[in-house]
């Protein structure tokens, strides 16, 4: 039966990449299929109790084919099927072909080869075929991200994360190759924690797979790659590509033995790419940026929680160390939900008004309702506010690790800092996003563009309606979703069997939050019926008493961020321009500000000019003299005339 | 059953009558220092029973979330102090963490507030919420760890728990950082001044510039609830409450609120507004008074 899902959904995901580019309707079902078929599989692992497993005889590239599903990758196959459906509904009217119609066809079928690749990375059980299907999906997504390869910026965006991916996976290629060396020549993979001597293998792994998941400083090329690429694209990039980095670490540091400073060093890590990602994102003046950045952000929640996990898994303390893991996948799950809807509420601004620049923007909530409340939804959820499901996942880390500074042990001292950070990430959070709710979406419009915008149709708000609806049921329901987490942790470390029921103050907190919005709604629709029945009346914002206010006159969201956000300028390194207005009748005057990627420009940037002054420098032994050549060639030759004779003498 | 149903029902009630009490003591002691008369006690009793009946304007730009925004805010306030336990009265709803759920309910509506403020597309209330959204960093991370404090010292993060016995040797340490929170996150001088004429220099009051009608009132109540709350966390956390018999308990709360209310006023007396620059300074010296006492909790807890 499983086996038999499975087939069919990658059949008809096949498929859809063959006939994608011709027919879009064809395509559209088969992806959804597809999805739908590998998204049963994943639950039906989820929810039953054993694992499923397949051997065949049939070999790929001189190795086995292995097939694995268990509760860990099962979590990642149901989030991938979930986004990589709605994006496909959402890029028929997004990127369609009357709009696109060089590229609409070919990001069909790269769309649909992204969703096959990283369905083969999740469920391949085997190294080659993890680094063949890890490279296929590299490969997918740089077609996707480039679809709009006219624009010199998407060019640049797409050949940073090709040259960023590769640097990530040469660690992996090193990573898989001890792994088979050790084990006798076999690439096979599985639980090998008793061989303590893989240990440092780790940091491989981390290096590796830490550049896909985007997590500070290995995150370069995440924010112009996010922020350039299709919506839709940026959605599966954002909610599961970089999810795929995660889901390596969490595979193998399940399955392989840990060096003692894992835990301390992973969370050391969230907890800077948590800070420091969101800071980034506050002073992004680009939708698609912040956004971009804010991934780096909730990636930094989920390494918090990993890295509690892993320090938790060396003390064998499993009672905390169960709610950070739990805490952890939930947010993977969490993240994947309400990022993608925030990007495909972002790719409907940009559909409707051509700008992703919110000081361009402004009360688009007059035209396009449905995206304005969908993105407040989830903006909502991402700040973690309750009674919404990124306040649920927040919740359960935050209770293991305040359960790890109560246990008084060593890792208190790690719990502490990370307490501290997650909360004053949220802070920071919400900062972010009440600015680009803001900017975005209410006041006046400040362009041209932003007044005539219009409303995405129903196969862009449906998809966003969806992800929408799931983020409510985590949040009002989390219980019923707790099975498929407590499974996915039980994967993770057999010995962490959780005692039955899920913690108690899990099955009170759905209740909560469900009345409490019951509450919300009931209170707004009550002091909305008392306005109606006092009396309102309609003027002009007040501000003060002044009579005639213009858009421009709006608090900008440079200005919003530019409080909290100077208090990161020491590695945020904004620039600016700033044109003064001159003379007695000044005609013009600007100020441009512009957050660039630090770590690129500062740090990876001058190493690559000191490489590329090295390689000029060489490459003047090339120049097509032919008597040069010659020469070489004997000097070569003399070389190694002398080598070998006095090889002779000894 | 009917016994918890009319416990709930009165504690509800007692947050809801009691909370406008605050502002009007802090008034009161203002006018009292600088030798006044001054307004009556109840005066917010009075303003919020004509802001009920009155007419709303609302701006031609503002969405329904302009009204939406209160009502959460004003729900979001009341169900976090249905979590803060009312000494020997207890709370609504208790469970374990809680305090964490409390925390982040104002951080909703901290949110609201400010999307409303931003609702109107004026300048003036789009400085008040940066403001409070970035002044509300510092103290979120001063409160988080007053909480880990709490939770040190007691080994809970039920709030129940966590706030029965004093604070132990930091309990000074916990409520000066505490009642810096509390000035900041409630815009008192010498954060933020209510009674100040000029829009510039406004943080909360800022933010509200366009609110009128019941609207205006749902936001003045749920502020008073507000300080109410804190004051009440701050009194719970130094005093040992969940040790005194009920009704020193009670006259151990009441006296606890007053005396922190009275504070305020004192505070709002013989202190000027600080210039914006030195907020986060300030801020950051509760932050440290808040760490300093988590040490203390934790020393204290290892010998």
């Amino acid at each position: 039966m499983t086996q038999g899902l499975l087939f069919f959904a990658m059949l008809s995901v096949v498929l859809s990449i063959v006939v994608g580019p011709k027919f879009p309707r064809a395509w559209l079902v088969l992806t959804l299929a597809g999805s739908a078929g590998s998204c049963a599989v994943a639950l039906k692992v989820l929810f039953g109790a054993s694992d499923w497993e397949w051997r065949s005889t049939f070999a790929v590239g001189g190795e086995l084919l292995h097939l694995r599903l268990d509760g860990l990758n099962a979590l990642f196959l149901v989030l991938l099927s979930v986004i990589g459906g709605a994006g496909a509904v959402y890029a028929t009217e997004y990127w369609s072909d009357k709009r696109y119609p060089d590229s609409a066809p070919r990001g069909r079928a790269w769309w649909s080869g992204l969703l096959l690749c990283m369905g083969a990375v999740l469920i391949v059980s085997n190294g080659l075929h993890f680094l063949i299907a890890w490279e296929l999906f590299t490969v997918c997504a740089y077609f996707l991200i480039t679809l709009d390869n006219q624009r010199q910026e998407v060019r640049k965006a797409g050949w940073l994360y090709l040259a960023a991916s590769h640097a990530g996976t040469v660690c992996l290629f090193a990573f898989f190759s001890i792994l088979a060396t050790h084990n006798k020549g076999s690439w096979d993979l599985g639980p090998m924690r008793d061989q303590a001597e893989l240990a440092p293998l780790f940091w491989l792994a981390l290096l590796g797979f830490g550049v896909k998941s985007g997590v500070f400083p290995l995150h370069i090329w995440l924010p112009s790659a996010h922020a350039n690429a299709p919506s839709h694209v940026s959605a599966i990039l954002s909610g599961v590509a970089i999810k795929m980095g995660v889901y390596g670490i969490i595979r193998f540091s399940g399955w392989l033995p840990l060096p003692s400073a894992a835990g301390p060093v992973v969370i050391g890590l969230g907890v800077v790419s948590a800070l420091l990602g969101i800071a980034f994102a506050l002073a992004q003046n680009d939708m698609k940026r912040l956004l971009a950045y804010c991934s780096v952000e909730n990636i930094g929640v989920i390494f918090i929680g990993l890295g509690a996990a892993l320090l938790a898994a060396s003390q064998g303390n499993a009672l905390w160390g169960r709610l950070v893991l739990a805490g952890a996948l939930l947010h993977v799950w969490n993240h994947g939900l309400f990022k993608s809807l925030l990007f495909f509420g972002a790719g409907s601004v940009l559909h409707a008004t051509g700008t992703r620049e919110m000081s361009r923007l402004g009360g688009l909530w007059k035209r396009m309702p449905w995206t304005a409340g969908l993105f407040a939804f989830g903006a909502v959820a991402i700040s973690g506010l309750p009674p919404l499901n990124g306040f649920v996942s927040e919740w359960l880390v935050y209770l293991g690790l305040f359960d790890a500074v109560n246990a008084r042990g060593a890792a208190a001292w790690v719990a502490m800092p990370a307490v501290l950070g997650l909360a004053v990430t949220g802070a920071l959070a919400l900062a972010s996003f009440v600015k680009l709710c803001s900017i975005v979406f209410l006041g006046a419009s400040r362009t041209k563009a932003a007044e005539h915008a219009h409303e995405c149709g129903g196969a862009m708000c449906g998809p966003m309606l969806v992800l929408a609806v799931i983020c409510g049921a985590i949040g009002f329901a989390p219980l019923v979703f707790w099975p498929l987490v407590a499974r996915a942790v039980v994967a993770w470390n057999p010995a962490w069997v959780p005692p039955g029921e899920p913690p108690a103050p899990l099955s009170l907190l759905g209740p909560v939050q469900a009345m409490f919005a019951l509450l919300l709604i009931g209170t707004a629709v009550w002091l909305w019926r008392r306005l109606r029945q006092n009396k309102v009346e309609r003027h002009l914002t007040w501000d003060c008493g002044y009579f005639e206010p213009t858009a421009r006159m709006q608090y900008t969201g440079a200005s919003f961020a530019g409080i909290a956000s100077s208090w990161f300028f020491w590695i945020l390194r904004p620039e600016r321009k700033l044109r003064r207005p001159r003379g007695s009748f000044p005609e013009n005057a600007s100020q441009i500000e512009y957050t660039p990627e630090t770590v690129l420009d500062h740090v990876i940037a001058p190493v690559g000019d000191v490489v590329l002054r090295l390689s000029t420098a060489v490459r003047r032994l090339q120049h097509g003299h032919l008597q040069s050549y010659i020469l070489y060639l004997l000097v070569g030759l003399a070389t190694m005339a002398v080598l070998v004779f006095m090889g002779g003498l000894q | 059953m009917i016994m918890t149903i009319v416990q709930i029902l009165l504690r509800l009630a007692l947050w809801l009558t009691l909370a406008p009490l605050l502002p009007g003591i802090i008034n009161k002691v203002k006018a009292w220092v600088a030798g006044r008369r001054g307004p009556p006690v109840l005066q917010l009793y009075y303003d919020l029973a004509r802001l009920w009946q009155k007419g709303v304007v609302l701006s031609t730009l503002v969405s329904p979330g302009f009204v939406a925004g209160p009502a959460v805010v004003w729900i979001a306030l009341l169900c976090a102090t249905q979590l803060l336990p009312l000494g020997p009265v207890g709370a609504t709803l208790s469970f374990r963490g809680d305090v964490l759920l409390l925390i982040y309910l104002l951080a909703l509506a901290r949110f609201c507030t400010a999307w409303a403020a931003m609702e109107t597309g004026s300048a003036f209330e789009g400085m008040g919420s940066a403001r409070e959204v970035s002044y509300a960093v510092l103290s979120e991370a001063a409160l988080i760890t007053a909480i880990l404090t709490l939770s040190v010292h007691t080994g809970s993060i039920t709030l129940v728990t966590m706030l029965e016995p004093s604070a132990g040797a930091g309990a000074v340490l916990l409520g000066a950082g505490l009642f810096t929170v509390l000035l900041a996150e409630n815009c008192r001088v010498p954060f933020d001044d209510p009674n100040t004429h000029l829009e510039l220099t406004m943080i909360h009051e800022a933010m509200i510039l366009d609110h009128s009608g019941p609207p205006l009132a749902a936001i003045l109540h749920g502020a008073s609830m507000k300080l109410l709350l804190f004051a009440l966390l701050l009194t719970e956390a130094v005093l040992p409450v969940g040790e005194l018999p009920p009704l020193g308990a009670s006259a151990a709360l009441a006296g606890g609120v007053l005396a922190v209310t009275v504070g305020v006023g004192l505070v709002e007396s013989f202190l000027a507004r600080l210039a914006f620059k030195r907020v986060p300074m300030l801020l950051t010296t509760g932050f440290l008074l808040c760490l300093f006492a988590l040490l203390v909790a934790w020393k204290g807890g290892a010998s």
